[in-house]
């Protein structure tokens, strides 16, 4: 068993969906996470083992080597496609209930921004650790992220902007949300944004990269 | 030397006596007119008039025609989102809503608005015979994300043969518009491929090298110059976008300049950039924006480099810092000045000046940016040393160079902050205005009248 989850975490790692894909050109003819994660089902692990031992490992990797630079866009698509894979095999299970998330996260790029590249590579890595997340799109009003709040209390809030002319409208959200729930968590993040920002608009956390968000949830978590 | 013949010599890697400046004007002109992007980026005498305004204001030996990477796609058929405050944005891609790649052909240069982009180049090339124009295309592989969105990615590893059918489309259509442009007077082509930020060396040099080296060779059998700018975090890139051999490489502030210039200088390409467009340029002031804009030079040198901001301005720049920064590269002395106090700020070691003055002669120190290449300096050297010569040995002068460290610390001990300024026995006594010899005279004589008391 220790050999598959191995074997699946590198699928996720390098991106091999599944057997027929033709990437990574050195994974050619090799199973992907498709198979690997009904094989190892098959053989009895738990959701909850195949997530801590194969996917989540995985998918860390990614997180530390686009930050260093190493790996960039098309490589952690295809990471987080594989991920998606094999979580088809991996829900129907969780959702039996029991198996706990670590928390739920609920992200969006602000209203006026329609970029949505980064944002959703923060979606996908922090899913891939464990989180449940609510992908509300891009061009998302304060409306939006206040009726999402009053319908998973719990959520942590992350806000994502690119222009510097939409910033304003994450101060504006930011603001918001800390007026009807002074307890919500909120982190924010973006080519434009920085630490000084964060703090101007009382935002709790400012992560340059998905891993910082993640690390950021996991002490909350904890 | 200025404009386009100065820009030349620097993207030749000549040593150029001033550093070129080419301000990224795009929807920012529609701001200096009062009108919003929307306005602003669908007319042709806003744009003429625009430009020609940002040319008033700023000064430059280059300009782009219009900053816009949305003209080709919206020609073949991708929606666009107008706004106020931006350029449009794409907000439909007709390869993933049912339109084939084979459906789609190379627009008429008469299409929507390209036609207006050459039109207002035929009328800038007119009225500004020697200004470097900059016909400004969509970068290959940024046009191809416009027609497909970021399914691109995925496609790439899965099905890579479809995506170089895709970019030998949009190479077809960059140069379409390269040749229209230089037809219409454009001297330089600046292909912007933004999102090649985004991908690894490997997957550039497979999908956007053979077809960008294609577009600059076009442009160099047409004989006019080329630039690739990216914008965003390509530092993995510099290296495979020098190979594909464009006379220029322009980046914004995500990059480290020095890093750029060795890269680039290696491979015997120019370079251009980086100016601070949000911290520095928008939100700081005229002298955050002077400072930036030296340490550019600074780091850039004479050679091989051309300064401007990093990407498109935003359109809300104030037009005082970018006029600030104007002033600095026309004016030699005043970088020689904040040079200095950029030294002053670091901490520079104060000397000791206990043995410097005499209590016989009169001690006279002229701080210079460097008298053979200033020539305010220069006569300011001069005039100092002729009012010297009727007083003999009761006199010594002395030239401080702060192109030197000595110079820097003497400038800086002595409080002085123009330049050049004249200092008698310790008293900054002339200030960047050459004095009359007989001025200087009467100084040097009411100083020695003193010591003989
Ligand atoms: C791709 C792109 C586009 C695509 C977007 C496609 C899409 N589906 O997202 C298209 C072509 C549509 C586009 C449109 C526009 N763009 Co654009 N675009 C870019 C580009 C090239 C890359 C952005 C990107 O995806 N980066 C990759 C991702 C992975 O990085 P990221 O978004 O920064 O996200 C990372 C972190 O910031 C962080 N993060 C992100 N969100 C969050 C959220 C949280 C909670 C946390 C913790 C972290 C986090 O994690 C991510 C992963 O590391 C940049 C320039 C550049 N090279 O950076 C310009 C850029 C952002 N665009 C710009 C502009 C001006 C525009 C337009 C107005 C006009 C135009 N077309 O140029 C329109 C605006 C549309 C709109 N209303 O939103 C400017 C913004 C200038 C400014 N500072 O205001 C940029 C900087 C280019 C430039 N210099 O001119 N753009």
């Amino acid at each position: 068993m220790e050999e598959l989850f191995s074997k699946l975490a590198d699928c996720i790692e390098f991106g091999k969906i599944d057997e027929v894909s033709p990437y990574p050109p050195n994974f050619k003819g090799q199973t992907g996470a498709d198979e690997i994660t009904a094989q190892v089902l098959a053989k009895g692990a738990s959701a909850q083992d195949v997530l801590n031992n194969a996917l989540i490992p995985g998918m860390e990797k990614v997180g530390v080597k686009f930050r260093e630079g190493t790996i960039f866009v098309p490589q952690v698509l295809m990471s987080a496609k594989a991920m998606k894979t094999a979580m088809v095999h991996l829900k129907p299970l969780l959702k039996q209930g029991n198996v706990k998330q670590k928390g739920t996260f609920v992200i969006g790029t602000v209203e006026g921004d329609l970029h949505d590249i980064g944002k959703n590579l923060v979606a996908m890595m922090v899913e891939g650790n464990g989180y449940e997340v609510i992908d509300m799109g891009t061009d998302v009003s304060v409306d939006a992220f206040v009726q999402q709040i009053e319908k998973t209390p719990d959520c942590v809030v992350g806000l994502s902007a690119l222009l510097t002319t939409t910033m304003v409208n994450m101060e504006k959200i930011v603001k918001n949300v800390k007026e009807k729930f002074p307890h919500q968590k909120v982190c924010i993040g973006g080519a434009p944004v920085n630490n000084e920002f964060c703090d101007k608009i009382g935002a709790d956390n400012y992560s340059a990269d998905p891993q910082g968000v993640v690390d950021f949830l996991n002490t909350l978590a904890s | 030397m200025k404009g386009f013949e100065l820009i030349k010599k620097a993207m030749r890697l000549q040593e150029v006596e001033r550093i070129p400046w080419v301000p990224f004007v795009g929807s920012h002109a529609g701001e200096l007119l009062g009108l919003t992007a929307t306005e602003y980026l669908q007319s042709t005498d806003k744009i003429v008039e625009g430009v020609n305004k940002a040319i008033e204001l700023y000064n430059p030996d280059g300009i782009p025609v219009a900053f816009d990477l949305q003209i080709e796609a919206e020609a073949l058929g991708c929606q666009l989102a107008w706004a106020k405050d931006n350029p449009p944005a794409v907000i439909s891609h007709p390869l993933t809503e049912g339109i084939a790649i084979d459906d789609l052909k190379v627009p008429c240069a008469c299409k929507g608005r390209i036609s207006m982009v050459l039109e207002a180049t035929r009328r800038l090339r007119e009225q500004h015979p020697d200004l470097a124009l900059y016909g400004l295309i969509t970068g290959p592989f940024t046009l191809a994300l416009h027609l497909l969105g970021t399914d691109i990615f995925m496609q790439m590893m899965m099905e890579p043969d479809k995506v170089h059918k895709l970019m030998r489309f949009t190479t077809n259509v960059a140069k379409m518009m390269a040749s229209k442009y230089i037809e219409s007077g454009a001297d330089i082509i600046a292909v912007v491929d933004p999102m090649t930020s985004q991908i690894d060396p490997l997957s550039f040099e497979t999908f956007v090298t053979p077809c960008v080296t294609e577009i600059f060779d076009m442009v160099r059998e047409a004989e006019a110059l080329s630039s690739f700018f990216v914008c965003g975090n390509a530092k993995q890139n510099i290296e495979v976008m020098c190979q594909t051999k464009p006379d220029n490489i322009s980046i914004d502030e995500n990059i480290p300049l020095d890093y750029v210039r060795d890269v680039a200088l290696r491979h015997n390409v120019s370079f251009g950039g980086n100016i601070k467009l949000t911290v520095v340029l928008l939100m700081g002031d005229e002298e955050a924006s002077r400072r930036d804009a030296l340490e550019c030079m600074d780091i850039g040198g004479k050679k091989g480099f051309i300064l401007a901001p990093g990407c498109d301005l935003a359109m809300a720049t104030p037009k005082e810092n970018l006029m600030a920064v104007a002033e600095l590269v026309h004016d030699e002395l005043l970088q020689g000045e904040l040079r200095a106090s950029e030294a002053n700020v670091g901490n520079i070691e104060l000397m000791d000046l206990s043995n410097h003055w005499d209590n016989n002669r009169v001690v006279i120190d002229i701080i210079t940016l460097d008298s053979s290449s200033c020539a305010p300096c220069q006569y300011m050297v001069n005039a100092v040393s002729r009012a010297a010569d009727d007083f003999g040995d009761k006199v010594v002068y002395q030239e401080h160079r702060i192109k030197e460290v000595e110079g820097v610390r003497m400038m800086a001990t002595l409080g002085v902050q123009n330049l050049p300024t004249i200092v008698i026995d310790g008293n900054i006594d002339f200030v960047s205005q050459i004095p009359p010899i007989q001025d200087i005279k009467d100084r040097i004589a009411a100083c020695l009248a003193a010591k003989q008391q």
